[in-house]
């Protein structure tokens, strides 16, 4: 285990998903974590537990999940980057502070490494959280997830995650699995300047004085102005106006503030969502799949095409959320059936099909509970439906 | 400002780009605006002595009647939040920066119900900030329920037959999870509600102030009644025929001196870098 107050150096590592997901939130940043054990995300509290100190930050073992969560709020507004690890009951204790959070437009990070439900369901992987990462709070608004499929994954992704929350100030969500988090393999980390960190924007960045600050003014994405800088910033969820007053509501005044709350992250869909795609020239058959499952269906892919000759290409989604259906379009001009292999019971597939509905002839779900699919059950689907 | 406006008006904002915040959303003859006064006479006393710079105060509630004076009245920095959880969000607004100086408003359902554990546990990590609970026993924001700190046998809008349940000792909750000064005064009490406000931000760990409140809206009363009555039904906690009699006890009940979460975790930063530093010359 790294012990050295220092960040993780550059070079190739050998770790765990749980801890290059720490040892990554560290580096973007990360100076508190408050988190509750749960299995199997505990491995990640208990990494920061060991690590953070050192670098002057704070972990914190907190009274429940939605305590965990409400300490992102605190730190945020005081300064800090901060975030949260936990699995899929957790998670729904969460969802309470991710909808504030949306509409205070607060940055944070929470990873949800996902087990299966529902209920205390099982303890081993799962992607049955996908659309509770979407819809799962309360009220309007958008959300950005992430789907890691790899070591390399939980490192990049949640740099990237802090970098997206700080940019749009809005909560993001990396939905990390049990495989992803308790797999080890190799991680190759570039020179420490290669790296984007992106920190929030500030009103003295934009050179915003005390007494012209709007804290939910000043454009689609407010500078956030810190507690104990002398700008006296009022954080509300109520409906409110730019200059954070909540009296004198009004329809138009309410619409004003959700629809800009949702619009600053579906206006920039291009700039957010991320996909990665192979082997789409010509094929008349498509895998779209997200996280761990991506391991074995592009090896699904593969022996699709090398062995039995289909066409087939293969779509990732690195981005769940906001759905990247302007860049699927793009991609995929037309095919004939379009396979969805997911640790669930068909989730992912509804939007897909709605993006691509006049794009191919059929949809078809391929579910797998508590377990990763093998390359053999997803090409076994892929035949019987081609034949 | 006029000879006559109230010397609190300083720190609020009255008024901004969109239009005026005032008037309070509060009840007439409610307390929670005489809770108010008192904290920022508190505060004002410790910024004109030096004690504390106001850009490092900050304000934190969660929801209901009490909570809604962080809303956007304060020329403070405050989070009007989540119910139940300001405590948990003031924790990570330490976790993020030690220097704050936090005062929590919280109400007896936000404190003692849905943010009972929060509050459990804040005492118990003695964590340094000061929590005002406005105790009116009953949920007022949203119309008279029934709270943890209701009489027993009292009629409300949630239990019209009589509370079958027995009320939270608010105080002796906080000092047993660990507070570090817990303390009990009335709206009828002022200086005495100032002075712990004092006491309370000066405490380098967890203070408890419970000031008990009038609604004369859901209990149908007159507030100068009730005003009255606030006297009538407390007395000191050190008068013991008073005690006996069955009076609500009143005053200071804990205060002492113990390291605070913050403090303690700084030695383990402090120590890890001392080694660090250590291992890196050798």
């Amino acid at each position: 285990m790294l012990k050295s107050k220092k960040l993780i150096q550059p070079g190739t590592h050998y770790l765990q998903g749980a801890e290059a997901c720490a040892e990554g939130a560290m580096l973007a940043g990360c100076r508190v974590y408050a988190g509750y054990p749960i299995t199997p995300a505990t491995e990640i509290m208990e990494h920061f537990a060991n690590r953070l100190p050192a670098l002057g930050g704070r972990t914190i073992q907190m009274e429940d999940e939605i305590a965990s969560a409400s300490v992102l709020l605190g730190a945020s507004w005081a300064g800090a980057k901060a975030m949260t690890a936990t699995s899929s009951p957790g998670f729904s204790l969460m969802q309470e502070v991710i909808s504030f959070s949306i509409m205070t437009e607060t940055p944070m990070v929470v990873v949800d490494v996902q087990r299966p439900g529902p209920g205390q369901g099982y303890i081993t992987t799962s992607q049955e959280d996908v659309m509770q990462a979407r819809w799962g709070h309360h009220g309007e608004g958008s959300i950005i997830a992430l789907a890691p499929a790899s070591v390399q994954d939980m490192f990049d992704f949640t740099i990237r995650a802090f970098n997206l929350s700080e940019r749009w100030r809005t909560p993001v969500l990396v939905m990390a699995e049990e495989t992803v988090a308790h797999m080890r393999e190799r991680l190759v980390i570039p020179p420490l300047e290669a790296i984007e960190i992106v920190d929030r924007r500030q009103p003295q960045d934009a050179g915003i004085l005390p007494r012209d600050y709007l804290p939910y003014g000043h454009g689609q994405v407010p500078p956030m102005a810190i507690w104990g800088q002398g700008y006296d910033i009022n954080h509300v969820s109520l409906v409110h106006h730019e200059d954070g007053r909540v009296s004198g509501y009004n329809a138009q005044t309410h619409f004003n503030n959700v629809d800009r709350i949702r619009r600053k992250i579906e206006d920039n869909v291009a700039a957010i969502a991320d996909v990665e795609a192979r082997y789409i020239e010509g094929c008349r058959h498509l895998v779209i799949c997200y996280g761990s499952v991506s391991r074995t269906a592009v090896e699904a892919v593969l022996e699709a095409r090398r062995i039995h000759g289909v066409a087939i290409g293969f779509i990732r989604l690195r981005t769940l959320w906001p759905f990247p259906e302007a860049k699927l379009r793009d991609l995929v001009p037309g095919v004939e059936t379009i396979f969805v292999p997911e640790m669930n019971l068909g989730m992912m597939k509804h939007p897909i099909t709605e993006a691509l509905r006049d794009r191919c002839r059929k949809v078809v779900a391929i579910p797998s509970l508590g377990c990763l699919h093998t390359p053999d059950q997803i090409l076994a689907r892929i035949r019987e439906e081609i034949q | 400002m006029t000879d006559t406006a109230h010397p609190m008006l300083k720190y609020l904002k009255t008024t901004g780009p969109s239009g005026p915040r005032l008037p309070f959303i509060m009840c007439p003859g409610c307390g929670a605006g005489q809770v108010l006064n008192y904290t920022l006479h508190a505060v004002d006393q410790l910024l004109a002595e030096g004690e504390l710079q106001k850009k490092d105060v900050v304000f934190i509630s969660g929801v209901g009647c009490s909570s809604r004076l962080t809303s956007h009245y304060l020329q403070f920095d405050s989070g009007w939040t989540i119910h139940g959880r300001s405590l948990a969000i003031a924790t990570g607004a330490l976790l993020a920066n030690p220097n704050l100086k936090i005062i929590v408003f919280t109400g007896d359902g936000d404190a003692a119900a849905i943010g009972g554990n929060h509050f459990i546990h804040a005492c118990r990590r003695n964590l340094n900030v000061t929590i005002i609970c406005i105790n009116n026993g009953l949920y007022g924001m949203t119309g008279g329920q029934v709270a943890p700190t209701t009489a027993a046998g009292a009629a409300t809008t949630t239990t019209p037959h009589g509370n079958v349940e027995d009320p939270f000792d608010l105080c002796r909750l906080a000092e047993t999870a660990g507070a570090a000064y817990v303390a009990r005064w009335s709206t009828a009490h002022p200086r005495q509600s100032v002075k712990a406000v004092v006491k309370g931000i000066r405490k380098n760990g967890a203070a408890f102030i419970e000031i008990l409140s009038q609604c004369p809206v859901h209990k149908k009363t007159d507030p100068v009644e009730m005003f009255k009555e606030l006297r009538q039904i407390t007395a000191r906690s050190t008068d013991a025929a008073a005690m006996a009699s069955g009076k609500i006890p009143v005053g200071e009940f804990c205060d002492i001196d113990k390291p605070d979460w913050i403090s303690r975790y700084q030695r383990i930063i402090d120590q890890l870098r001392r080694q660090e530093d250590h291992s890196c010359t050798v």
